[in-house]
């Protein structure tokens, strides 16, 4: 049995539901990651999880009891859990060290124990020397990991985290995404994490899952989710892909809108009539001359052309007006206007049901 | 499946909220609703026989002189708007963005002159303007040899009156204004100046226009004062010979008692000073000027320039007329024999400070009891506008925000009117609260919750949500992490709010004059006894005193490091 | 609680149906060491009075001298006010007050039908009180008289130009210069206006309203007023507070009209639900012993019944002034009256 179970979570504000019967199971240990756009209903999940919220149907179960249901709702307080702000929400009347003590302290610990812990998860974030400083005196990233430090110290069964790297700049963003993961395999939690950036996801998660509209569309292994997206939503927010619409063709081909015949390696074309082919931009081989493939290829204009420093970014306009999207190295250069054959090849090509 | 219950054991939270937010409505309800249903209860009933009738309401539109005192009290609060607004924009505008000299210093100036009571400014105002013995006329006979029937000012007059509550209704004005002015941004003054606006045009077509609702604002609110108050006009209305709503209420408690007719007479009180309120909050609330908290570069200074001389001497001459000059004759009459005895050795005097410190038996017991009540309702109020602001703010209950209109309401319940309400609900002996102090506290508990609540509740939508989660999320329930947490982030607001329901509270007169007793007496009622015994040197004697206290009690409660706390650095 | 609430209203619908119990005036009592000393365990004595506070302090004062470790506490108000209190206190259940003294007869009239005093008589009051000056069944008894007089600054304006009489107060030369007290606040304004509305009629009340007269509410302030210098000259208010500021060396002279010049007796009583009955019963008795009245004579320049009692010099005696009584048992139907009358030609 899973350590954390959502079944059928539904929460609405008024007449607007915001998650609608999100079904979820995270087993003892896992980091997992509710990836989504804004307004998806993945920070609402994770208040629920938290207890901030009262659920309007279903159940959040942690160890096989029940701590959110339409009949009740255990209080943050008593669920043992810890998480970690968008705005970190360190206390400025507090040091450092009273800040990691305060959960310790609520817990009845005695004074030394709660020292010789403070100190250790201190020291393990690399705060130690900080630990006399009020949070007013410190850089974003040493918050960040006062934030963290607090969370760890009071070994919570389940370990929340709200975007808690949106307010960090982009090289600490990147550093802090390592400390996270190497943080989470040092003391093993059961952790969500809700983002709403892809990179993020994919460096700290074991499962990732990427909700849409109040919904889950997808969730597995960073690996699955990219390599293998099951619907339109999640191939379009996980990397950038093309989705090339048109409608079955034969069992493993598709007939797109701009007459070409996609033949797809993966995925299902088993769809009624409707479905859409993706294929990533990188997966796209482009050329000047025609490539000498006869299937799931192509001839196009280049429309626009950028220089990116390690490759060149293309957008070539292909029969019936779709646009194609493509990267090549930046020895390729192709002038705007002139013809190109592309290359869409079969094992690439992911057919989505609609 | 385990039951919810036995989860919730595993830990002691268990949640206090919701017996909170009961006991808080309870409380709220009983001190609001229950003085106005008594007030509509009387209204409709007979002063003559008892029985329901209508006749109060119809007296309320036949009685001239019912009407008469409403129109004087709706112009006398138009006159007060319109002077503090005229008087305080300006000298806002000159401390906020001119490089007059002094201006922290005028700005404190100002703000202690919230601390005068009212009423103790219209007496002051009787010993310098009165038309025969008043200090400027005397002086102003003297040096043009005029014979007595001269005068050049008389406070008891309709223009007089509007003058003395204006002095104390401005600051009002003056510090809503000049907050607006410190937050316009700069940047949209320079955006009218880069496409070539003038410094008056901007002025003129930016600044003003941005700070419009700010003084609209405050105006409404200058006009809600002088039209709710009591002492100013009992003062110096009735000498001239003339009734504001206010008194007329005050004398329909004279024998033989009208009660029905005050309850009634007190109904219209309510409305205008309801719809006043909503005037001014649809004012405040209008989008585009919310913007007003922008953080964008500091405000522009305008040079004055050969212009200095004029705004210091404007500034002066308003600072001169209500803050020196009433306390200058408030000090004179304390120390001299009558009003009119010119100051030197052989009339100064210590025999007002005798009488009242050690001949007027009532001083010690007023004292104690001023001072008890002060204490006690400013901690009372700060304790519920705390948690009902935590509740409003936080919208952890359903129902939360009714707990927040309670708790305005009463500003919309004008200080007689309240003490009408109060009589009506605690005289008789179920309660036995009349003739005890209780009876007070739970008027000035009424009566300074809003202000109570609007400062906390502006304070709490400061501090973060999420660094009360953050507590509940380790472990600590609602109440301990209001008191670990929230608390604490608040204290620079609590002890401000703190200190003006105290301040508030001792300067009490309208609804305590109703509900004093000789057990209960407060400084403000046996101020105004003794002016209607016309016993000035005791009451600047006991003006002093008040004054003095509140000031004292005001520093005192931002100096002690527990409650002061200097190391807070709310970057969170 | 509603029986209670509407018994508060039965106060307010004013004079209501009376029950009084007429009996015979209780045997006269005197000041025995017993009573003494029952007094000074209770050690204390609260008096809610309308007397002028600084002759009130005095008073205390003297009778603190006199028994010490009994306390004085001391209560001032205009007369409708300590009224108002009074009947406010009663009728909530309220018992603050042991003896009590305002300057309106009607008062007493009233807290008699309401059974609220307890009928006691000094040995003093029995002795030398004209019959006619204590109620006869022993409630109350007249503790001080004061006339409700004209005065005027005498630096302010020439004793030929000082009016003789209330016509003359019409004359345009007064118009500004006048002060005048309150009858909705003051018992001694309330009498004189009743006597002097009966007396010239309200039309004078009227001519006398577009004076542009100074009001004040109770009738200790008009003197203050003059002796600040605010008025040069006072329409009604206390003889007596005139006396002692003319003691005090002010320049105010008293007028007594033709006409006659209004009376206002002050009577005492000790009430049924006094919280310390023996030391009101010593202090009732003390109130009209000769030390007292002395005092309320020589200091307090009030008028007093005692025949013992010796008037300071330059002072006019009561035989020597055509005095202007009034029958309150008249005017009590007429309060309302004459306060809306008032309103109309004051303002106020």
């Amino acid at each position: 049995m899973a350590f954390l179970e959502l079944d059928g979570l539904t929460k609405s504000y008024g007449s607007l539901t915001v998650v609608k019967g999100v079904n979820l199971s995270v087993d003892q240990g896992k980091l997992v990651c509710l990836l989504g756009p804004s307004g998806c209903g993945k920070t609402t999940t994770l208040r629920l999880i938290a207890g901030f919220a009262p659920a309007n149907g279903g159940e959040i179960r942690v160890g096989g009891k029940v701590v959110s249901s339409s009949r009740g709702t255990v209080p943050p307080e008593a669920r043992n859990m810890s998480m970690i702000f968008q705005s970190y929400a360190l206390w400025p009347h507090m040091t450092v060290f009273e800040n990691v003590a305060y959960g310790l302290k609520l817990r009845r610990m005695p004074q030394s124990q709660v020292t010789e812990l403070v100190r250790t998860i201190l020291t393990a974030t690399q705060l130690i020397q900080l630990a006399d400083r009020y949070p007013g005196e410190l850089s974003g990233g040493q918050q960040q990991r006062v934030s963290l430090a607090r969370a760890l110290v009071i070994k919570p069964e389940i370990l929340l985290l709200d975007e808690p790297l949106s307010n960090l700049d982009a090289n600490l963003r990147e550093e802090m995404r390592f400390e996270i993961r190497r943080l989470h395999d040092e003391f093993r939690y059961t952790t969500v994490y809700v983002t709403h950036d892809q990179a993020e996801a994919m460096t700290t998660a074991d499962i990732i899952v990427v909700m849409n509209d109040g919904r889950i569309e997808q969730s597995g292994s960073p690996e699955d989710i990219y390599e293998r997206p099951a619907t339109e939503f999640v191939a379009r927010f996980i990397g950038g892909t093309n989705i090339l619409s048109g409608t079955r063709n034969d069992k493993e081909s598709v007939l797109c809108q701009s007459g070409l015949v996609l033949r797809c390696g993966n995925g299902t074309a088993d769809g009624t009539t409707k479905t859409a082919v993706s294929i990533r931009h990188h997966d796209i081989e482009l050329s000047t001359k025609p490539n000498g493939a006869n299937t799931n290829t192509t001839i196009g204009t280049v429309t626009r052309q950028i220089y990116l420093g390690s490759h060149r970014d293309y957008l070539v306009s292909i029969a019936g007006g779709e646009m194609v999207r493509t990267v090549a190295p930046v020895n390729v250069a192709i002038p705007v206007g002139q013809e190109v054959w592309l290359h869409f090849p079969p094992e690439k090509c992911r057919a989505l049901a609609q | 499946m385990t039951s919810i219950a036995q989860v919730q054991g595993r830990r002691s939270g268990i949640d206090l909220s919701w017996p909170t937010f009961a006991l808080l409505s309870l409380i709220l309800s009983v001190l609001v609703l229950l003085p106005l249903f008594w007030l509509a209860f009387y209204s409709f009933r007979s002063d003559t026989g008892g029985g329901a009738t209508l006749d109060n309401f119809i007296a309320l539109v036949a009685d001239p002189t019912l009407l008469r005192a409403y129109g004087l009290a709706i112009a006398m609060a138009l006159g007060v708007g319109l002077l503090s607004c005229v008087v305080a924009t300006p000298m806002a505008w000159l401390v906020a963005r001119t490089d007059l000299p002094g201006r922290r210093i005028i700005r404190m100036l100002v703000t202690a002159s919230f601390v005068t009571p009212p009423f103790l400014g219209a007496i002051a105002y009787e010993i310098l303007a009165a038309p025969n013995s008043g200090l400027v006329n005397i002086i102003y006979r003297s040096v043009f040899r005029l014979d007595s029937s001269q005068y050049l000012v008389n406070i008891y007059t309709f223009g007089g009156l509007i003058f003395a509550i204006a002095c104390f209704t401005f600051p009002y004005v003056f510090t809503l204004v000049a907050n607006a002015l410190d937050k316009v941004p700069s940047d949209l003054e320079d955006a009218s100046s880069i496409l070539g606006g003038k410094s008056m045009t901007t002025l003129r077509k930016v600044t003003i226009p941005l700070v419009l609702p700010a003084m609209l604002a405050g105006t409404l609110i200058a006009i809600l004062q002088a039209l709710t108050m009591f002492g100013s006009p009992a003062i110096l209305a009735l000498p001239a010979g003339f009734h504001v709503i206010t008194t007329k209420i005050w004398s329909l408690f004279q024998f033989p008692p009208r009660l029905g007719l005050a309850a009634a007479a007190a109904l219209p009180l309510l409305i205008i000073t309801i719809i006043l309120l909503r005037a001014q909050k649809s004012i405040l609330g209008r989008k585009g000027y919310t913007v007003l908290g922008g953080k964008s570069g500091t405000p522009r200074v305008t040079e004055l320039g050969r212009w200095k001389w004029a705004a210091i001497l404007f500034v002066f001459s308003i600072l001169s007329l209500t803050i020196l000059l009433p306390y200058l004759a408030i000090l004179k009459t304390a120390f001299t024999g009558t009003v009119g005895d010119p100051i030197n050795l052989s009339t100064l005097t210590l025999s007002h400070w005798r009488f009242v410190l050690f001949e007027f038996s009532a001083t010690q017991l007023a004292l104690r009891n001023t001072f008890l009540l002060g204490f006690l309702t400013a901690t009372a109020v700060t304790a519920i506008a705390l948690i009902v602001s935590y509740l409003v703010t936080r919208r952890s209950v359903p129902g939360s925000r009714f707990l927040g209109v309670l708790a305005t309401a009463p500003v919309a319940i004008p200080g007689i009117v309240l003490g009408v309400g109060l009589f009506l609900s605690y005289a008789n002996p179920t309660f036995q609260l009349y003739g005890t102090i209780w009876i007070l506290l739970i008027a000035f508990m009424t009566i300074e919750l809003p202000a109570g609540y609007q400062q906390m509740s502006s304070a709490f939508s400061g501090v973060h949500p999420e660094l009360e989660e953050a507590g509940r999320i380790m472990g600590a329930s609602r109440l301990r992490t209001l008191w670990d947490i929230t608390a604490p982030l608040l204290r620079t607001s609590v002890v401000a709010a703190w200190c003006f329901v105290f301040v508030g509270t001792i300067r009490e007169l309208s609804a305590t004059i109703l509900l004093t007793t000789a057990n209960t007496k407060l400084v403000s009622v046996i101020i105004y006894d003794l002016n209607e015994s016309g016993d000035l040197g005791a009451i600047c004697v006991l003006g002093i005193i008040l004054l003095a206290a509140s000031f004292a009690v005001v520093f005192v409660a931002n100096r002690v490091p527990v409650l002061g706390g200097s190391q807070m650095n709310a970057r969170g | 609680m509603w029986k209670k609430a509407l018994s508060a209203a039965l106060f307010a619908s004013g004079l209501a149906v009376s029950s009084a119990a007429f009996a015979e005036a209780p045997a006269p009592y005197q000041i025995t060491p017993e009573l003494e000393a029952a007094a000074k365990a209770e050690g204390k004595v609260v008096f809610y009075t309308a007397t002028d506070v600084a002759v009130a302090e005095k008073l205390a004062e003297q009778f603190k001298t006199k028994y010490p470790g009994i306390d004085v506490q001391v209560e001032r108000a205009g007369s409708e006010r300590v009224f108002q209190r009074i009947g406010q206190e009663y009728s909530t259940g309220i018992y603050n007050a042991d003896v009590i003294e305002t300057s309106d007869a009607v008062h007493f009239e009233y807290f008699k039908r309401q059974g609220w005093l307890t009928p006691m008589v000094p040995q003093e009051v029995a002795d030398k009180w004209p019959a006619d000056e204590r109620d006869p069944d022993g409630n109350f008894a007249a503790y001080r008289a004061h006339l409700s007089v004209l005065a005027y600054r005498s630096d302010l304006m020439k004793e030929e130009e000082a009016p003789k009489t209330w016509e003359d107060l019409l004359d345009p030369r007064f118009k500004d210069k006048m002060v005048k007290a309150h009858p909705g606040y003051s018992g001694t304004v309330m009498t004189s206006t009743f006597v002097l509305s009966q007396l010239l009629g309200w039309e004078y009340f009227e001519k006398l309203g577009k004076q542009n007269i100074m009001q004040v509410q109770s009738s200790t302030e008009p003197p203050k007023k003059l002796a600040q210098g605010e008025r040069a000259l006072e329409v009604d208010g206390n003889e007596y507070n005139v006396f002692r500021l003319i003691d005090e060396g002010k320049p105010i002279k008293i007028i007594y009209p033709d006409e006659g010049t209004p009376l206002a007796v002050g009577n005492a009583a000790v009430l049924k639900q006094a919280p310390h009955p023996n030391a009101a019963k010593l202090f009732y008795a003390y109130l009209f012993s000769l030390d007292a009245q002395q005092l309320n004579s020589d200091f307090g320049g009030l008028r007093s019944f005692h025949p013992d009692v010796k008037e300071k010099e330059g002072r006019t005696p009561l035989s020597k002034i055509k005095i202007l009584h009034s029958d309150p048992a008249k005017l009590e139907p007429e309060i309302q009256t004459i306060k809306s009358n008032y309103e109309k030609y004051f303002g106020t």
